[in-house]
C-alpha cells in the first residue's frame, strides 16, 4: 500500500485517501507545536482566542463577510459571463480583452475613484471586489471559450443550428462545469481581498475589519484564529459550489481518473 | 450473389472544384459524381471512399462537402445534392461524423438524438420515436438514458452516427472512421457503414481516408486525390481526382469476407503503389 502511495498516477481508495489525510493533518500539528517559531501562537492558544472574539460578536461580523462575498461573486460572475459570452461578437472582443488586460493594474490607486463614485458601505466594499474578481474572471472564461476546438462549432452546425444557437449549446451549456470550476476559483480570491476592502470600508464591520484591529494590536492568537474562519468560510463556499456543479453538471466528473 | 445493377440519378456532385490559399494551390478542378446504385430486389445504398495521402487537401474538401466552407474567393466551384433541383450543400444537409466522433456531452444519449431531430423539423414525438429505432438499429437501445462520458468509443462513434441520421437527410461524411483502431474494431465500422447503406436506397456515406484496406473493404467506388509531378519529379501544385475504381465491376463490393480474396489482397497493394506516386 505504501508504495502505491508514492507511485505516480496510482488512483487509491478512498479510505486510503481518508488515512494520507489524516496522517498529513496530525504531521502539519506536529510540526505546529515543536518546530513553529515562538512568535507563531499554538494550537490551544489559538483556540482559547475563539472565546473572546465569539464575545465580540464574531460571528455576525462573518456572516457580514460572507454576505458581502457572494453579493460580489453574484455580481461578478453575471458580468464576467456576459462580457465572456458576448466575445462571440467581434465587436465585443476588444473590451473583453481591455478588461482582461486590467488584472495587471492595482487597487490601491483606483479604491479612491470608487470611494468617490460610489460612497462608501456595502456598495463601495462590492465594487471593489467585484473590481477584483471581474479581472480575473474574464481572462479565465475567455480562455475557456477560446480552447473550444472548431469542430465542436462544426458539430453544432451540422446539425442546423444558428450561430446564437450554438453559442447556447457549444458554450454556455457545453462549459458550464468550467463555469462553476472558474467561479470556485475566484471566490477564493474574493475572501483574499476581503481582509483588505473591509480594511478600507469599516464602517459596517465584517471579519476583514476585526483581522486589521486585532493585528494592530499584536493579537497574533485572535489573528489566526479569524484566518481560520476565513479558512472554513472558504472552504464552505468551494463546498456550496462544486456541489452545485455536481446537481447541475453530473456528465463533468465521469470520465476523470481521480475523482 | 445476384450482382445485377445499375445507376440511376445523381446524389451529390463535385463541379470543378478549386480550393487555392493565395499562391498555395491545394485543389485544382475536382470533379466527381455520386449516382444512386439500384439493385433489383433490395434497397442498396452507396459508400464512396476518398483516399490520398495525408496532406493532399482531403479534409478541404471534406469540408467543402459538408457545407462548412463556403465558395468564396478561394473556393470556387460547388458541391451540389440532388438530381434536378442541385441543391448546393450548407451546414445540416449532409449528415457530418468527424474523426473524434463529437456529441453533445451534457445531453444524454436520446437527448443527443431528439435535439439533431427536432433540428430537422420533427416533433419531440417523432424524433423519440425515430431515435429509439435508430438506437435500436445500432444495438444501443439499452444506452439511451446514459451520459456520451459512460459509454466507449465505438459506441460513441455509432451515437454520433445515429444523431447526423436523425438530421440529415441521407448523404453523411466520415472523417478517418478508421483512424486508431484496432484490426477488429475496423471491421466492425465496416459492417456499420455497409450496414447503413442497406437502410434505404439513398443512403451514401462517403468515408475520407487514408486507410486503403478498410476503403477497399468498405466502398463500392474509390475515388483518389492525387498531383501530378513536373519533367524532374517535382509535384504540380493542385491535386484533383486522379484515379477512380468502380468496386463493384471489379468484383470487390458487397461481398461477405472480402478480406480472403485473393484479388483484395492484390488491389490493396496495387493502390499502395500507386500512393507512392501520388
Amino acid at each position: 500500500m505504501l508504495r502505491a502511495v508514492f507511485t505516480p498516477n496510482k488512483v487509491v481508495s478512498k479510505k486510503v485517501m481518508a488515512m494520507i489525510a489524516i496522517t498529513q493533518i496530525f504531521a502539519f500539528f506536529v510540526i505546529w507545536i515543536v518546530m513553529a517559531p515562538k512568535i507563531i501562537p499554538r494550537p490551544m492558544e489559538v483556540l482559547q482566542a475563539f472565546g473572546p472574539l465569539w464575545k465580540q460578536g464574531i460571528a455576525g461580523h462573518l456572516w457580514v463577510s460572507l454576505t458581502t462575498n457572494l453579493i460580489a461573486l453574484f455580481f461578478t460572475m453575471v458580468i464576467s459571463l456576459f462580457i465572456s459570452y458576448s466575445t462571440a461578437i467581434s465587436f465585443m472582443r476588444p473590451p473583453a480583452a481591455a478588461i482582461s488586460k486590467m488584472r495587471f493594474l492595482g487597487l490601491t490607486g483606483l479604491t479612491l475613484i470608487f470611494t468617490l463614485l460610489i460612497g462608501g458601505g456595502l456598495g463601495l466594499k462590492v465594487a471593489i471586489i467585484v473590481f477584483g474578481m471581474t479581472v480575473f474572471t474574464v481572462t479565465n472564461l475567455v480562455a475557456m471559450i477560446r480552447m473550444i476546438p472548431r469542430e465542436r462549432y462544426d458539430h453544432a452546425r451540422t446539425l442546423r443550428y444558428s450561430e446564437v444557437r450554438i453559442v447556447w449549446e457549444v458554450v454556455v451549456r457545453g462549459k458550464l462545469d468550467e463555469v462553476f470550476e472558474i467561479m470556485r476559483q475566484n471566490a477564493a480570491i474574493g475572501w483574499m481581498m476581503l481582509a483588505m476592502v473591509e480594511g478600507i470600508v469599516r464602517s459596517e464591520g465584517g471579519i476583514g475589519s476585526v483581522l486589521l484591529t486585532q493585528n494592530k494590536y499584536f493579537n497574533l492568537s485572535a489573528v489566526f484564529a479569524i484566518q481560520i474562519m476565513i479558512f472554513f468560510a472558504g472552504i464552505g463556499t468551494d463546498w456550496v459550489l462544486g456541489t452545485l456543479k455536481g446537481v447541475a453538471c453530473p456528465w463533468a466528473s465521469l470520465k476523470l481518473e481521480r475523482r | 450473389m445476384n450482382r445485377e445493377y445499375g445507376f440511376d440519378g445523381t446524389i451529390l456532385r463535385f463541379d470543378d472544384v478549386n480550393i487555392a490559399f493565395g499562391e498555395n494551390v491545394i485543389l485544382l478542378g475536382v470533379n466527381y459524381e455520386i449516382k444512386n446504385i439500384v439493385r433489383p430486389g433490395m434497397e442498396q445504398g452507396q459508400v464512396v471512399a476518398l483516399l490520398g495521402p495525408s496532406g493532399i487537401g482531403k479534409t478541404q474538401l471534406f469540408r467543402l462537402a459538408a457545407g462548412l466552407e463556403i465558395p468564396d474567393a478561394t473556393i470556387t466551384g460547388s458541391v451540389v445534392i440532388g438530381d434536378e433541383q442541385k441543391v448546393p450543400v450548407r451546414a445540416g444537409i449532409v449528415g457530418v461524423v468527424a474523426q473524434s466522433y463529437p456529441l453533445f456531452m451534457h445531453r444524454k444519449v436520446l437527448d443527443n438524438l431528439v435535439v439533431a431531430g427536432r433540428r430537422a423539423g420533427l416533433s419531440v414525438k417523432a424524433a423519440k420515436e425515430k431515435a429509439m429505432a435508430l438506437l435500436e438499429g445500432f444495438g444501443l437501445r439499452d444506452r439511451y438514458d446514459h451520459w456520451p462520458a459512460q459509454l466507449s468509443g465505438g459506441q460513441c462513434q455509432r451515437v454520433a452516427i445515429a444523431q447526423q441520421l436523425m438530421c440529415s437527410e441521407h448523404v453523411v461524411l466520415m472523417d478517418e472512421p478508421f483512424s486508431g483502431l484496432d484490426p477488429l474494431m475496423v471491421d466492425k465500422v465496416v459492417a456499420l457503414i455497409q450496414e447503413i447503406s442497406l437502410l434505404n436506397e439513398f443512403n451514401t456515406t462517403v468515408v475520407v481516408t487514408h486507410e486503403i484496406s478498410a476503403a477497399v473493404a468498405v466502398a463500392d467506388h474509390i475515388i483518389v486525390l492525387g498531383r501530378d509531378r513536373d519533367g524532374e519529379g517535382n509535384f504540380i501544385p493542385g491535386a484533383y481526382i486522379k484515379h477512380e475504381f468502380n468496386l463493384i465491376d471489379m468484383g470487390l463490393a458487397w461481398e461477405p469476407d472480402i478480406r480472403r480474396l485473393p484479388k483484395f489482397a492484390t488491389f490493396c497493394t496495387e493502390l499502395r503503389d500507386l500512393f507512392k506516386e501520388l
